[in-house]
């Protein structure tokens, strides 16, 4: 076995391990915490006893603790998430749609503008001092620091209800009943009301690619490495190329750590373009106590980042020749 | 010198040394132009967070502004009767604006401060000790990590009453990770360093290594999340009051934008929208601003022109 | 014809609220097929000329004013385009550190390809295939040129980098401090290396070393640079035996060196401030010969009648006289102490058999199978006694395992077998419940002055530290702070007492560490290469001050460092010590003037001379140190010895093998006493070389 795989068995452990732990604290919050949800449910409406055991059992709820818990484990694990309360629709029906979703504007979004902020923080890196390098920072600090909702209702009020571009709300026009994933995306109305919650993913997240990038350009760019690069004759692009090159790492595994937050992170963003996605529908569903949803939701979003962590590890430990857990090395 | 002015001569010089030493933390901002406004950004915030309350002209939320005629003034642009407009409740907006400042301050300090103070002692302990301390306190941040902040804290807050210290104490308890994993990853290369080992070699006790030549190494690094965590902190709190999950006793600018938003108003009520929008973005980019010049002040590797 | 011609540059660097005048008005030339040296301190503008003759001057680097000609044309005037071409193509460069020097993460075959590609038009076979001819020339395995850099020894990159500046066949190599760092065998092979490869290509050679001793042996002319000034330049042979500027005559004086009778003295002071444009001569403030001339202008370089030898000294007239005086340690206000080797008291610390073995992580699958985990022997069967008042030096090349010896020593690191006694009493004894009393009398000075000090404490409360921790001398804290810094020569001890490291000098720094250790009042004191990264000036006065202290402080020293030179200039006994085991041991004398073990020879050897008319005979080893896991059977320097014989691999010799009480060796075929010591080593690069060996006079 190499040391290589060694290091991956162990992390895989780690995860599985994790997961356990967030499954039950995720149980322990919604079972244990006074004021239990479920008990809300049945105190709140007006049901008589016999439905309120039938409810009770549906759930599974009648069992003792430890049994609940078990099942509570064999589903989550086995993605069998049961019944929405409110929807009276299985879980993972009422969760799917929406996760795809949040996956086609979260994700070209993550992807766009790590290239591109990257790109730019490069080349601010190496023009250190510059106008532009002192622009873009500013404005990706403005953009980053700022909550994305405020950021997100400024430009709803700028583009939206003042220049009257875009739409302000929803995912497609009302009228629109597309069928099947491919009439809803790929259609000029989806791509109209796609542009603005897309472009204000993008400019939010610029700011942590954009510093990275130009912090491992700017500590490159002393480094003597470059210097010998410097001395065969490279030309400053082929520099500037090296340098980015060498602070790619940490780029890649700030990109794959904020894939894995994906779905939390963008959570108002949502709710204030009330894009249908998993984020929007958590908070509704946090609203209306519909607790099976509420916890497979989070359930996927643990997931989401314990397995985001787990690949930003094994990349960093793949792609970097000098961490020598893939054998090699030397003093 | 004699043995009554002794402590005394020490006791100035340790005030000077601590003043030497914050005077020092701050020297960047002077040079950088960014970094001092955000500075007066934050003093104006922080007079705000005191004084704000006493300032307003009405109380936020019981007071009802009226014409001269006595009608309810409801989404009335700023004029004289109120100098930033009214809400659609007929609230004074100037009012809400300034007291408003005060959850804001509450919770970005007391959250930032916890964040740092939480994440940096984990941070020491871990890195110094190693073994399976480093490895459970290590493992504990992974899962905090895991754990999605948001939903997690709207979770908690829909059981428990919201009030603006059990918002504070989420919000710290979600974000020292980050702190910690810097600050430890700082200690393990302060650690390897030569006078570590030769405290050692002289015969200082772990705690003593820790505190007197470990931890001071790694203070700047603590202190620079700290600030982050003040940002953090107010952005958490703004998005958590925001989505209706703030301390409902409390006029807070999330919670204004909250009823601006939620009552259907953004489009027409700019001057509802502005004054808490542009509080908050103002303050977290201040402190970043601050925190990022500084940064570049304390980490070596980026101060490649000297 | 001239290859290359500098005139009057200077070069500042701007600085936040300064400005640095690194270089002031340098001028050289340097003929084609010359090599050329550019010695100096640091500091003394030596690197910065490099730079600027690449053009790779930092940004906030300028070159004020002065013309470089290469080949006829003015590099100043060129655009960046026109000078990228010439770099490389006509001018390469091997730079300084080769460990941080490549990419970490393109693999060392395409970084040289990179630079053929830039140059020329050529297909990546043909490329490849020069790389692969380069790695050879070089002395490297050409299967590993799809490597990554740090797959390579310290060494082996150095040859990487060389091969890649031997790649396009450039007129002119610079090469910046191309052996620091290294061990001294390698460093010997590197420079043996270069010189050969120059003399096949013939091209000329810019080498920048604060290592006068490398320039005496490889170099034809040479510039002396200090405070961005050239003091002295000409023909090697000229300046190095005959100096007639005070800085050379001082520079010349404390280098240390193996078979020198006299201790090397330090040139006092500290080097100038180049925050203003010079007005006096540089060397003044710390010059013994300065006169009021000097205060008030720097000197011209004079141009001695009829050789080739230029000396900036307003009183170069009388050199000769002033050459005489700079013999004498008292010129330079040093009083001269006579070798008074003092009675070794009784026995400090001893170690018998004493080993140190790290053990390597297992797979869980072998420790299931309780397979035996395998074993880093960093230190392997040391036996060594060190009396009160006696400097017990240690050498060996870097991962010999002698800073594992010292830490071991200092119970830093806890022994994994054998016997370690301090004091009488067995190292168990200090480890169940005693062991702050070993801590207050063994102490440990470290490599690193710049690291080796809290940077947020100051002087007093690093001193003061071990003071409170023991409890020692607590009601008088700040007399014996004072008293020890004035001890080290930290005076007046005042003016230290409230600043923060980064306030001090290297040398300071270093003495605030030892003060720190003496503070308090040890019996025994180990020193981990201390002086290894001190300018040769600064090394020689710490070197005196500890020899000093086994003298008048009943202290027993242990000294380790991979410098032969510093060694036997401060040791009473030495030890050799060549993975995890020392080969030889005595009497500094006996073991420095006739080696006994072919190791001890090709280390003593390996050292360069600083006299250039000195020719020394190299031994050049082959290989590399094995990998301690995995040691051969037998005796560990078998597969290098160029003695090896059948017996040798069959058994390891033990240290008493050869020789008696005050020299032994752990050799079967030992170099007998009294023959000089390489000559029964062939070596197969200078054939004929053997007899002029300079070692056993």
């Amino acid at each position: 076995m190499t040391k290589f795989q060694r290091f991956l068995l162990k992390r895989l452990a780690i995860s599985v391990l994790l997961t356990l732990i967030a499954v039950s604290v995720i149980f322990v919050v919604l079972r244990l915490l006074p004021g239990s949800p479920f008990e809300a449910l049945v105190t709140s409406g007006n049901l008589n006893q016999a439905q309120i055991d039938e409810i009770r059992a549906m759930y599974g709820l009648d069992e003792p603790m430890w049994k609940q818990y078990i099942n509570y484990l064999g589903s989550l694990l086995t993605f069998q998430f049961g019944y929405s309360i409110l929807r009276s629709q299985p879980v993972w029906e009422v969760l799917e749609p929406r996760l795809i979703n949040s996956l086609i504007l979260l994700v070209p979004a993550l992807v766009t503008t790590a290239v591109l902020s990257s790109v730019l923080g490069m080349y601010a890196g190496w023009n250190r001092g510059s106008r532009l390098e002192k622009f873009s920072i500013v404005s990706t600090t403005l953009l980053r620091s700022t909550p994305v909702f405020i950021t997100a209702i400024f430009f709803i009020i700028v583009f939206a209800y003042n220049l009257e571009i875009v739409p302000a709300l929803g995912m497609r026009s009302i009228r629109a009943t597309p069928d099947g994933y491919l009439e809803t995306f790929v259609s000029l109305d989806f791509l109209h009301h796609y542009i603005l919650p897309f472009t204000v993913a993008v400019l939010y997240y610029s700011g942590d690619f954009l510093l990275l990038a130009r912090n491992g350009v700017v500590e490159k760019r002393g480094s003597e490495f470059l210097k010998l690069h410097r001395a065969k004759g490279l030309s400053e692009m082929e520099q500037l190329a090296r340098a980015g090159r060498n602070s790619m790492l940490p780029i890649l595994t700030y990109f794959t750590l904020r894939l894995g937050m994906i779905f939390q992170g963008l959570i108002l963003l949502e709710v204030v373009f009330s894009w249908p996605g998993i984020g929007r529908e958590l908070v509704l569903a946090i609203q209306q106590q519909d607790y099976p949803l509420v916890q497979a939701a989070v359930f996927i979003m643990a997931l989401a980042v314990i397995i985001a962590n787990l690949t930003a590890d094994v990349l960093y430990a793949y792609f970097d020749p000098t961490v020598s857990t893939n054998g090699g090395g030397s003093a | 010198m004699s043995t009554e002015t002794k402590p005394k001569a020490e006791l100035y010089r340790r005030v000077d040394a601590l003043w030497t030493l914050v005077r020092d933390q701050f020297a960047f901002l002077r040079r950088d132009p960014l970094a001092f406004a955000g500075m007066l950004v934050v003093a104006a915030f922080v007079f705000l967070g005191l004084f704000g309350p006493f300032l307003a002209p009405h109380d936020p939320i019981e007071h009802t502004v009226r014409s001269d005629t006595g009608s309810v003034l409801r989404l009335s642009a700023p004029s004289l009767d109120a100098f930033f407009g009214t809400t659609a409740f007929g609230k004074d907006v100037l009012s809400q604006f300034l007291a408003g400042a005060r959850p804001t301050l509450i919770v970005g300090l007391f959250g930032g401060l916890g964040t740092g103070a939480l994440g940096f002692t984990v941070g020491v302990v871990s890195g110094y000790y190693g073994g399976w301390v480093d490895e459970l306190l290590m493992r504990l941040t992974d899962l905090t990590f895991s754990l999605p902040f948001m939903p997690m804290a709207l979770l908690l807050l829909t059981f428990v009453t919201p009030n603006i210290w059990l918002i504070t104490a989420i919000i710290a308890g979600f974000l020292w990770k980050m702190p910690a994993r810097v600050v430890r990853s700082e200690v393990l290369s302060v650690r390897e360093r030569t006078f570590v080992k030769s405290a050692r070699a002289s015969g200082a006790s772990d705690l003593r290594t820790m505190l007197y030549h470990v931890a001071p190494n790694v203070l700047p690094i603590g202190f620079l999340y700290t600030a982050y965590g003040v940002a953090w902190a107010i952005a958490a709190q703004a998005s958590l009051a925001f989505l209706g999950f703030g301390d409902p006793t409390m006029t807070s600018w999330g919670r204004m934008l909250r009823q601006v938003f939620a009552s259907g108003n953004i489009r027409v009520a700019w001057w509802w929208v502005l004054p808490p929008a542009i509080g908050i973005a103002a303050i977290t980019t201040s402190v970043f601003l601050i925190g990022r010049a500084y940064e570049e002040v304390i980490n070596p590797e980026i101060q490649t022109d000297q | 014809m001239t290859l290359l011609n500098v005139e009057d540059l200077k070069v500042t660097y701007a600085t936040d609220d300064e400005t640095i005048h690194a270089v002031n008005d340098v001028s050289f030339s340097i003929d084609e097929g010359v090599n050329y040296g550019l010695a100096g301190e640091s500091g003394s503008g030596k690197s910065t000329v490099a730079e600027a003759l690449l053009g790779l001057l930092p940004g906030n680097g300028t070159v004020e004013r002065g013309t470089i000609e290469f080949n006829g044309t003015d590099l100043m005037s060129l655009s960046d385009a026109e000078r990228r071409d010439i770099l490389w193509e006509d001018i390469a460069y091997i730079p300084q550190s080769a460990m941080d020097s490549l990419d970490p993460v393109m693999s060392t075959g395409d970084q040289i390809a990179q630079a053929i590609h830039t140059h020329r038009n050529v297909t990546d076979a043909k490329a490849r295939d020069r790389v692969k001819e380069l790695f050879e020339i070089v002395g490297l395995d050409p299967d590993r040129i799809d490597e990554y850099p740090h797959e390579f020894s310290g060494g082996m990159r150095q040859r990487v980098t060389i091969a890649m500046a031997l790649a396009l066949e450039p007129d002119l190599i610079i090469a910046d401090e191309p052996t620091t760092g290294l061990d001294v065998i390698v460093q010997d092979k590197i420079i043996d290396k270069i010189l050969e490869i120059q003399e096949r290509m013939d091209s000329s050679l810019l080498l920048i070393t604060h290592e006068i001793g490398v320039i005496a042996e490889t170099c034809d002319e040479l510039s002396i640079l200090y405070g961005g000034k050239v003091m002295e330049q000409g023909s090697v042979d000229n300046v190095l035996v005959n100096p007639t500027n005070p800085y050379t005559m001082g520079l010349k004086n404390s280098f240390p060196e193996i078979d020198e009778s006299d201790d090397p003295v330090a040139i006092p002071g500290s080097p100038p401030n180049l925050s203003r444009e010079p007005t006096a001569c540089v060397f003044e403030d710390r010059c013994p010969f300065a006169t009021d001339e000097c205060g008030e202008s720097h000197p011209e370089l004079f141009d001695l009648p009829n050789r080739n030898h230029r000396s900036a000294c307003h009183r170069v007239k009388e050199a000769a006289q002033l050459r005489r005086d700079a013999h004498d340690p008292e010129t330079w206000n040093i009083p001269d102490d006579g070798d008074d080797d003092s009675d070794r008291g009784e026995v400090i610390l001893e170690t018998d058999d004493l080993e140190k073995h790290y053990e390597q992580s297992q797979t869980l699958l072998s420790k299931f199978r309780a397979e035996d985990p395998d074993y880093v022997k960093a230190v392997d069967g040391v036996s060594l006694s060190v009396r009160r008042s006696e400097v017990l030096g240690i050498a060996g090349e870097s991962g010999c395992g002698k800073s594992t010896l010292g830490e071991t020593m200092a119970l830093l690191e806890d022994p994994t077998g054998g016997e370690l006694s301090f004091d009488g009493e067995s190292y168990e004894h200090y480890q169940n419940g005693n062991l702050q009393e070993f801590r207050r009398k063994a102490q440990i000075i470290f490599q690193d002055p710049f690291d080796s000090l809290n940077p947020r404490q100051t002087v007093r409360k690093i001193v003061g530290e071990p003071l409170t921790i023991h409890d020692y001398r607590t009601d008088e804290t700040e007399q014996a702070i004072v008293e020890t810094l004035e001890k080290v020569g930290l005076t007046p001890a005042e003016k230290f007492l409230d600043s923060y490291p980064h306030e001090l000098s290297g040398g300071q720094r270093q003495r605030v560490a030892v003060a720190k250790a003496l503070v308090l009042d040890p019996d025994f004191l180990i020193c981990d290469e201390p002086a290894s990264m001190l300018d040769v000036s600064l090394k020689v006065n710490l070197l005196n001050l500890l020899r000093g202290l086994a003298d008048t402080e009943d202290i027993g020293i242990v000294y380790i460092s991979h410098d032969l030179a510093s060694l036997t200039q401060v040791s009473d006994r030495l030890a050799i010590m060549y993975l995890g085991r020392i080969i030889e041991e005595g009497d500094v004398d006996r073991v420095a003037n006739r080696p006994s073990h072919p190791y001890t020879s090709s280390l003593l050897s390996a050292a360069p001379e600083k006299d250039p008319t000195a020719d020394r005979a190299r031994v050049l080893l082959e290989g590399e140190p094995p990998d301690p896991v995995d040691l051969p059977s037998g005796c560990a320097f078998a597969p290098r010895c160029p003695k090896a014989q059948e017996s040798c691999w069959e058994s390891e010799p033990a240290i008493d093998e050869t020789g008696d009480e005050t020299h032994r060796a752990a050799c079967y075929f030992p170099d007998s006493d009294g023959e000089p010591a390489a000559s029964a080593v062939d070596d197969p690069e200078l054939p004929g070389s053997s007899n002029a060996d300079s070692i056993g006079d």
